[in-house]
Parts: C-alpha cells; sequence; structure tokens
C-alpha cells in the first residue's frame, strides 16, 4: 500500500440486482446520492472513524498518484448496531491505518460515498455493505422502497 | 364458507406446530384474558430473545413482500410520486431527517424487536429509532377517538400461540411505504406466531378502502438471535443524510 490507486470498474448484474434488491441499505435514508452501480477503490490513510448512529463515518487522505496531492473523502458506513453484529468494532479503524476501500461514489462528484468493502493493515477484508447470501432469490422492483 | 374451513384448517395447523414446538397451549384461568396475569403469562409461548427480519438472504426490499394493490385516487398519487422522484424529489421520506416511520414500517426494518410481557400488555421494544409499541391485551377497546400517533392504537388478544393485534390511529405521515399514504381509516391487522424455537412469522394485514382496492396481506419470517441484545439507536447523534422537505436527497461532509 505504497502508492494509492484509484481506479473504477463496473459492477456484474448479479451484484447490482442485489443492490437495487437491498433498496434502502441504511434502513433511514435511501441510496439515492450514491453511484451503486459503480465502485470506485481507494488506498488512504485513516484520519477519523466515526462510531455513530445512524451512520459510522471514515474519513481518509487519498493520494492522487497522477496529480501528486492528497484529497479528503468521506465515506459513509452502515449502523454500528449492524456491523458490531458482523465482525466490526468502534476499534476496526483508527487514525494513521492505511487501509483499502472499495466505495459506490457520490453521484454530485464529491468526495466520499458509501462503503462497499475495507481492507485492513493486515490485509484482511471486512464486508461494511451487506452481502447477499441468496444470489437466486428474486430482486424486488421498487428501489426506494 | 370456504374461507371458515381454511380458517380451521389453519388454526389446526397452529396448534399442532406449537404441539411439535413443545410450547404450552394457553389455559387461562377461568375469567382471566390470557396475558393478564403473571401466572396465565408463564403459559404463554416463549418469545424471549430479539427477533430480526430476515432480510439479510434476499434484501430488504424482498423480505418486505411486495406492495399493495391501490385505490384508483391512491394510484394516481404514487404515480406522480414516482415521477416527481425522476426530477430528484422524493428521493428521501421523512426517516431521512430521523422521523421514525411509525406503523406498520416500523416492524420492517433492518434492526431487531424484542417483545416483553407484562399483565395486561405486550410492549414491543424497537432498536430502530429507539421505538416502543404497547399493545394491551387486557380486553379493553380500542380509544373511542384516539389521538393520531406514530405507532397506533393497538389492542390484542391470544388465539392460542397466536397474538392477534388491532391497531388505528395512525399519523397521516406513518406511510404503508414510500410514496403510500393511508386514510384515517386504515387499521392493521397482525397475527404473530413461532413456527420454530428461532422463527417467528408476523402475518400483517392493512385494510382501508380509501387507500388500498382490497386489504393486503404480508407475511413476514422473523429470526432469533439468541447471542444478540437490543443496542440503542439514537438517530440524531450523526446526521449527515437530511433531506430537504421535497425530499431530495444529500449528504453533508463537513467535519
Amino acid at each position: 500500500m505504497n502508492a494509492s490507486t484509484r481506479s473504477i470498474r463496473s459492477l456484474t448484474a448479479g451484484v447490482l440486482v442485489f443492490l437495487l434488491a437491498l433498496g434502502s441499505a441504511a434502513a433511514h435514508h435511501s441510496t439515492a446520492m450514491f453511484d451503486m452501480t459503480h465502485t470506485v477503490k481507494l488506498t488512504g490513510t485513516v484520519t477519523q472513524f466515526d462510531w455513530t448512529n445512524p451512520h459510522t463515518f471514515i474519513w481518509m487522505e487519498v493520494l492522487d498518484p497522477a496529480k501528486g496531492t492528497t484529497e479528503s473523502y468521506s465515506i459513509e458506513g452502515m449502523s454500528p448496531n449492524y456491523l458490531s453484529r458482523n465482525g466490526w468494532t468502534r476499534h476496526t479503524l483508527k487514525p494513521g491505518d492505511k487501509i483499502g476501500m472499495e466505495i459506490h461514489p457520490l453521484k454530485d462528484g464529491r468526495k466520499g460515498g458509501f462503503c462497499a468493502t475495507v481492507t485492513l493493515p493486515d490485509g484482511k477484508t471486512l464486508r461494511n455493505l451487506p452481502g447477499r447470501s441468496n444470489p437466486e432469490a428474486p430482486a424486488a422492483p421498487a428501489k426506494n422502497y | 364458507m370456504r374461507s371458515c374451513i381454511v380458517v380451521a384448517l389453519l388454526g389446526a395447523l397452529a396448534t399442532t406446530v406449537a404441539a411439535a414446538d413443545g410450547t404450552k397451549a394457553t389455559q387461562a384461568t377461568k375469567g382471566d384474558l390470557p396475558g393478564t396475569t403473571w401466572r396465565s403469562i408463564a403459559q404463554l409461548p416463549d418469545w424471549s430473545g430479539v427477533w430480526e427480519l430476515d432480510w439479510q438472504r434476499t434484501g430488504l426490499a424482498a423480505a418486505r413482500g411486495g406492495m399493495p394493490k391501490l385505490t384508483p385516487e391512491y394510484a394516481a398519487r404514487f404515480q406522480k410520486y414516482q415521477e416527481e422522484q425522476k426530477t430528484g424529489k422524493h428521493l428521501q421520506t421523512n426517516t431521512a431527517n430521523c422521523e421514525p416511520p411509525g406503523m406498520p414500517q416500523i416492524m420492517t426494518q433492518p434492526y431487531p424487536v424484542e417483545f416483553l410481557f407484562t399483565p395486561g400488555k405486550v410492549t414491543v421494544a424497537i432498536e430502530a429509532y429507539s421505538q416502543m409499541r404497547r399493545i394491551y391485551v387486557d380486553g379493553r377497546k380500542h380509544a373511542e377517538d384516539p389521538d393520531p400517533t406514530y405507532q397506533g392504537d393497538s389492542i390484542g388478544h391470544w388465539e392460542g400461540d397466536t397474538l392477534v393485534v388491532d391497531t388505528v390511529g395512525l399519523i397521516p405521515t406513518s406511510l404503508i411505504a414510500p410514496g403510500i399514504g393511508h386514510s384515517d381509516q386504515m387499521r392493521i391487522e397482525e397475527r404473530i406466531r413461532r413456527l420454530a424455537p428461532d422463527t417467528m412469522e408476523i402475518r400483517t394485514t392493512i385494510i382501508d378502502p380509501q387507500a388500498l382496492a382490497e386489504p393486503w396481506t404480508a407475511t413476514r419470517v422473523y429470526k432469533r438471535h439468541t447471542d444478540w441484545d437490543l443496542k440503542e439507536y439514537i438517530c440524531a447523534q450523526n446526521n449527515r443524510d437530511s433531506a430537504d422537505p421535497e425530499g431530495r436527497a444529500d449528504m453533508n461532509l463537513k467535519r
């Protein structure tokens, strides 16, 4: 994780179906402000981790290798209630940690998004956005339901 | 007639399931409604622990179980709502501003609930938005003219191992689903029973002749998590997703 990288790739149709089925991923709001059809990979250094309801927030400095400058990103995550039942604690991230992250970026172009996965300094990857264990289950039509 | 037979068969099935499950049938003392004394509570099925809508396998929308059939008036309203969503309005509901959803949607959040039995009352403690429902099982009728509230006026009674709950008196903002409101005639019936030690079924029927073309029943499954406790959920703690009055989505990135 010496150089920060940034790349965009499309998700497979199956994952997209899941995201649509997930709808209001975070219970209290829809995912309308995020581009859930794309994933951006970031690597950078954590500056702050808010272990708060209704959402966790990860603040990180990301180096843009092309420009040689760092940019501040604000990344929303699932609630501590959800995450603490799925392998996270309030100590999972701390300022100074060098981490990798997959996010669904904000549509308006600002430096932020919704966290899908985090790769910790020890190389372990934790999912943030819920995974779907049954890909055969039918997706519901309403996105904002 | 046919529906009577179906009901009878379902009742027999429920009894069989309960017996196979090892739960005790409710036998209240004479003149004593089930759940109104500590003694009769001891004979009720064991619903201890916390129960989560079974949404993580299928996604939240699928677990919530589809959409009701609307009357022409409410269908037209919903169509307008969906068209306005294309312009950026209504992408969020009031919950983005931390207003609790109220009934019925408070029962289908991706967070667990807990059932507490005390004499004459079943209290549902709900993790999402730190909410609470009070279901009176002491034989009272609905309040004559209840003040509209988020959780409504709920009365219930036990039919064997099934808790039957009737709820009226809901505020207009307690939507059936985003974009689908209700009239002051809305009534919600819930039939809650355990199917297996760690599996609960809640069959929810919404009746509203002004909003719904026909009663809408959704059957949802909840899973017991023996190693979970309810946690605090204070939405105002760090809400960065507030929506404007027209429901436009935003995210506050200021530290």
